[in-house]
Formats: structure tokens, C-alpha cells, sequence
């Protein structure tokens, strides 16, 4: 290193020879690091098409069932995706029933009856959420209707599944992922706030997955024995019923087995 | 002779007396920033495009989490192997003077990628979102399934303080000493965040080309650390010294040091820089005050020595930094006899002028 090459940051010039060399140095990492990326970008793993109304509120008109977790089976909306109800969940990583109840508060019981809710549509995969923010913007009316109680047929039923606890607000259109390591922490803070826990099961006959409620036997909220298990692959032995277009599993949180599985 | 230093970026400034201010900038400190930035807008930007390009589903709070954290660790890359690169070839040395600037840009990137997944995945919940981070994942038994945002948090917090103390007020004020084993504490960030993306997004996003790319910038940065530190190794331990009965040690030929430069020796646990300048012959303590850069590799500029690192400046016959600075070196006796070169491995106090010895005409 001859005396003019060396370098003193605080001068305003720097030696020709290194100037020279920084500049092929910034070209060479510059093209690494653009290469870098791409590669990064095209080898993650896709998005699904869930969607969330951010910013845009609908109203739903539909048959209010509480049990086992607050939704609304639908009699007039105008929604995007052909869905027979819509799962209700609260703002934030909160489920509904907090702010349903504060709604029964004002306007009496509304179990089986028909009333309009405006919230925030989410849905994807034939699935479809109402996110209400509070209580005073989210009841719009009761029209006076009602409907017979639900009668679930749950003999013969019994049976196992494995598959991912996740939050179905995340999932369905909220957060891109809404599933898996990434999203496991969000995942339990919403379980732990109330929200539906969701079981995804994937039908490898027909290359689609398959979405159960799950809650404890007769419909008691189970969600903060399945926090240890969010986000991971376990497999559920209970019995299983049809509620609308949900799959309801009642288990025992008892009874739970972790799965060595990957999960896609 | 002594020129301003640049001594931070939060409020510039000097170590030895003269006032603190914001960045003392010229024209290389500004290219640098420039340069920078603009890699910085430009990693952001291809990540942007090609995720809208090949991923158009994607949320906005993904693609801010992802891209944040993508630069960010980028430049954590960076940033470490600035270091062996500068020991290895004094090119890089430029790279090494700014570094500075490329923390504090790499920590706010990655403040702006914790604050953004704290708000995404723990905010709005029934805990606080920092309680959350620490309770909502417990399961530490598991590899695949632990809780990687501690390791996160935890890396974020020892940037957040390299970057808070990264002005030369904080290396003055906490000794350097404090202040190197502080910033040292960058390894172990990079540890926990090598751990954090392990653990976290490869759990997810778990193709083997981003093993394949998280290996190999692993190696990258400890093969340069492991090549610099053995070539030191070396270099220390390849020559053998011996003392004579006054305690001199005959270290080199007076022709093995060029002009302005220094030899570099290790004897006794002593690390000494004998620098020739101007028919003259003088050794001082190889370590810099100011971060601990090796003097010996630095020059004789307008009579001073001048540290390769961050261009301080000593006097070699009395290790003093010129007024109005006040920063001193150990300086050790040496004398030039026929053409060897000999130095007396008991360091003089700090500031301790010593006359040169002088370079025999041949």
C-alpha cells in the first residue's frame, strides 16, 4: 500500500485505486443482492384468495344461533361466495359473544331470531365471517321472525381427524398466512380472546380442506385447553354434526395427540 | 495537521474535548449514505415488485414484515463481514469507517419489522402485545415449534442498544472498553436471529433453497471471521523473539518497515507498532483509543499516526493525540543499530516521550 492509497474517511476524497474498487464492489453486491431476493420471492409459498372487506361494511339479515359460537344464518345479504351463514366474530383477537351479549343486553334475547348485523365481511373457501366492531354500530335491526330450534343428529358419529387449530378470522381473509409457525402466536391470542377455534383437515381425496368448529361436549368452549396445541398438526377423536354449513367436532381436550406431520 | 474525525451519527462531535455535534459530514460520509439508502430503497423495491409480480395476493402487512426483515438481515450480513474484509484487504477499509451509518439503518429496518409484527400478531388481544410475545407460544420443548419471536425481541433489543450508543459521546462516557464488549454483543444478536428465522419463517416457508441461503450466509460470515483471525494468528505467532540480557529484543531489519508504515509485533503479551518516518524510528502501543483499530496497519499522515480505522491521529514520539485531543498510547524505547531494529517490550507510561531512534545513513 503506497501512501496516496491510503484511505482517511474524514477527508473529503478517497484514494482513486479504492474508489475504483468500491465501485465494482457496490455493482457485484447490488446484482447479489437483487438476485437474492428474487429468488427469495419466487421460491415462498402462495397466498390463498381469502378475502377481507377492510374499510367496507355490509349488513346481513339472518336467523341469530348462539351455540356453540355466535352466527347467523343467512336470509338476505348480498355476499360474494355462496354461504348458507356467517360465523360472527368480535374486532381485534376477540370472538362475538362478548359484544352479542351487550347486544341481548339492549334488545333482549336473540337466540332464533331473525335480525340484520353490519360488520366487515371475511370469507374464502366457502366459509364466511361478519366482523362486528361494537355493539352500537354492529345491531342494526330484529325483524320480528324466528325459527325453530337446530336438531343435530350426532349418533354414529364418532371420529378422528388430524389436522391445524386455527383462528378462523386470521384465516379466511384476515392475515396472509393465517396458519402455521408464522401466524401460531396471533393464532392463540385469538383462541385466548374468544374466537371460534377452527380444525383444518386436509381431504386428500379431493385435494381440498375441510373446516370443523370444535368445541367441548355440548357446545362448552374448550379454546383455552386447545392453546398448546394451535398451530401444530393434532389429531381430535369426537363426534361430529352438521350445524348449516359447518362441521361441528365436539372432543374431549382431554383426549388430544400430537401428530409428527408437516403442516401444509 | 489533526483533521475532524467523524465521531457518530446521532450528534458527531469528538472524543477528546471539542463539542458534540450531529454528523460531521463531508463528501465520502454522504456518498456512503447515498450509496446506502439507495441500496436500502433498492432491496425494498425489488422485494415489492417481484412479490406483486409473482405473489399479487400478498397482505401490506406482509409484504412491510417480509420486506423489513429481508434488508434488514441483509445488512446484518453486511455489516459482519465488513470487519474480516477490512483486516483481510485495506479496500474495504472505506466500508469500515461508515459502518455506523449501516447499523443504525439496519436496526431501524429491523425496529420497523418487530414493531410491525408485535401490532400484526399480538396487538388488539386480550394481554398486553409484549406479554403476549413472551406468553402466547410456550412451547420451548420443540425446535420446530419454539417460540421464535423471543429471540426477535431479544436481538431487536441488543440492536437497539448498539445503535443507541453508537455515537462516539457513549464510547467516551462508558470507556472503550465497555463500549467494545457492548458492541461485540452484535454476535450474539446474530446468533438469536440466525435462531429467530430457523425456527420461525423456515418453519413455514420451509423450501430448501432458504436453508440452502441461511447456511451460506452463516458460512460467509464466519469463514471471513475465522480466515481474518487466522491470518493474525499467524502473523503473530510466525515470528519468534527473543530478549537479550537489557531486556531489547531485536525485532527486524530497518528495510523490512517501508516509509510511514509500521512493523507489527507481539512479544511478551505486548502488541507494539514500530513506525519509520522521516530518519526516524519510533514504537507505540498497537491498539487505537478509540475502538481498538490497529494503528500498526494505519500511516504516518502530516506527521501523525493515523488509524486505518477512523483516522485518529497519534504523535509516534510520545503516543499523544495532537491538542486539543487528549488521548495517549503506551510508547516503548527502540534503537537502531547497523540496520536492526530493536524495542524494549516494557510499555512507557501513556503520553511518555521517548526520543526516536534514528536511521543510520548507509
Amino acid at each position: 500500500m503506497s501512501k496516496k492509497d491510503f484511505y482517511i474517511g474524514w477527508q473529503d476524497e478517497m484514494p482513486e485505486s479504492t474508489a475504483k474498487f468500491l465501485k465494482k464492489l457496490v455493482t457485484i453486491v447490488g446484482v447479489l443482492v437483487v438476485g437474492l431476493v428474487i429468488v427469495i420471492v419466487t421460491f415462498q409459498r402462495s397466498f390463498n384468495d381469502h378475502v377481507f372487506e377492510f374499510g367496507s361494511q355490509t349488513e346481513v339479515t339472518g336467523v341469530y344461533i348462539a351455540e356453540p359460537y355466535p352466527m347467523l344464518q343467512i336470509t338476505h345479504a348480498n355476499l360474494a361466495i355462496d354461504a348458507e351463514s356467517v360465523l360472527l366474530v368480535g374486532f381485534g383477537k376477540f370472538g362475538a359473544s362478548e359484544i352479542m351479549n351487550e347486544i341481548e343486553a339492549e334488545n333482549g334475547i336473540l337466540d332464533l331470531q331473525e335480525i340484520t348485523l353490519k360488520g366487515t365481511l371475511i370469507y374464502g373457501d366457502g366459509v364466511a365471517l361478519l366482523e362486528l366492531t361494537d355493539q352500537g354500530d354492529s345491531f342494526v335491526r330484529k325483524s320480528g321472525n324466528f325459527r325453530q330450534p337446530l336438531v343435530h343428529d350426532k349418533s354414529n358419529s364418532r371420529i378422528s381427524l388430524t389436522g391445524e387449530i386455527l383462528d378462523p378470522k386470521c384465516y379466511f381473509g384476515v392475515m396472509k398466512p393465517g396458519e402455521g409457525k408464522i401466524h401460531k402466536s396471533c393464532a392463540i391470542r385469538c383462541l385466548s380472546g374468544g374466537m371460534p377455534p377452527v380444525l383444518r383437515v386436509w381431504d386428500s381425496s379431493s385435494n381440498t380442506y375441510n373446516y370443523y368448529l370444535l368445541s367441548g361436549k355440548n357446545g362448552v368452549e374448550i379454546n383455552s385447553e386447545l392453546l398448546p396445541f394451535v398451530g401444530e398438526m393434532i389429531t381430535f377423536e369426537g363426534v361430529v354434526y352438521t350445524q348449516l354449513n359447518w362441521n361441528v367436532l365436539e372432543i374431549d381436550p382431554k383426549k388430544i395427540t400430537r401428530t409428527l406431520a408437516n403442516n401444509e | 495537521m489533526l483533521k475532524f474525525a467523524d465521531y457518530g451519527i446521532f450528534s458527531g462531535g469528538d472524543l477528546m474535548g471539542v463539542k458534540y455535534e450531529a454528523v460531521l459530514w463531508n463528501r465520502q460520509k454522504k456518498s456512503y449514505d447515498i450509496i446506502l439508502w439507495g441500496m436500502i430503497v433498492g432491496i425494498l423495491l425489488v422485494f415489492v415488485v417481484s412479490q406483486f409480480l409473482m405473489h399479487p395476493l400478498i397482505t401490506l402487512e406482509t409484504l412491510i414484515i417480509r420486506a423489513t426483515a429481508l434488508t434488514a438481515f441483509v445488512l446484518l450480513h453486511l455489516i459482519l463481514m465488513i470487519g474480516p474484509l477490512a483486516r483481510l484487504d485495506h479496500r474495504f477499509l472505506p466500508l469500515l469507517y461508515n459502518r455506523r451509518h449501516l447499523g443504525v439503518s439496519m436496526f431501524l429496518i429491523a425496529l420497523v419489522h418487530g414493531a410491525f409484527s408485535i401490532i400484526q400478531f399480538h396487538a388488539l388481544g386480550d394481554v398486553n402485545p409484549i406479554v403476549s410475545v413472551f406468553t402466547s407460544n410456550q412451547n420451548y420443548q420443540a425446535i420446530s415449534e419454539f417460540p421464535f419471536q423471543i429471540l426477535g425481541f431479544f436481538a431487536l433489543i441488543i440492536l437497539f442498544l448498539m445503535a443507541a450508543t453508537s455515537h462516539d459521546f457513549w464510547l467516551k462516557n462508558l470507556s472503550p472498553k465497555i463500549w467494545k464488549t457492548l458492541h461485540i454483543s452484535v454476535y450474539l444478536a446474530y446468533a438469536l436471529l440466525i435462531a429467530h428465522v430457523a425456527t420461525g419463517a423456515l418453519q413455514y416457508e420451509n423450501h430448501p433453497a432458504y436453508w440452502a441461503i441461511l447456511i451460506l450466509g452463516f458460512a460467509s460470515v464466519t469463514g471471513l471471521h475465522f480466515t481474518a483471525g487466522f491470518n493474525d494468528y499467524k502473523r503473530l505467532t510466525k515470528e519468534k523473539y527473543a530478549a537479550l540480557e537489557d531486556g531489547f529484543v531485536e525485532v527486524c531489519t530497518i528495510n523490512e518497515i517501508q516509509d510511514d508504515c509500521a512493523k507489527t509485533v507481539f512479544i511478551n503479551g505486548e502488541n507494539i507498532a514500530i513506525f519509520k518516518y522521516d530518519g526516524n524510528v519510533s514504537a507505540v502501543h498497537n491498539v487505537c483509543k478509540h475502538q481498538m483499530g490497529p494503528l500498526g496497519e494505519g500511516k504516518i499522515v502530516d506527521g501523525c499516526i493515523t488509524c486505518p480505522w477512523h483516522g485518529y491521529q497519534y504523535l509516534p514520539q510520545n503516543g499523544q493525540a495532537p491538542a486539543p485531543f487528549t488521548e495517549t498510547l503506551h510508547t516503548y524505547i527502540v534503537k537502531v543499530i547497523g540496520s536492526k531494529v530493536w524495542v524494549h517490550p516494557t510499555p512507557k507510561p501513556e503520553g511518555t516521550f521517548i526520543e526516536p531512534a534514528k536511521v543510520e545513513q548507509t
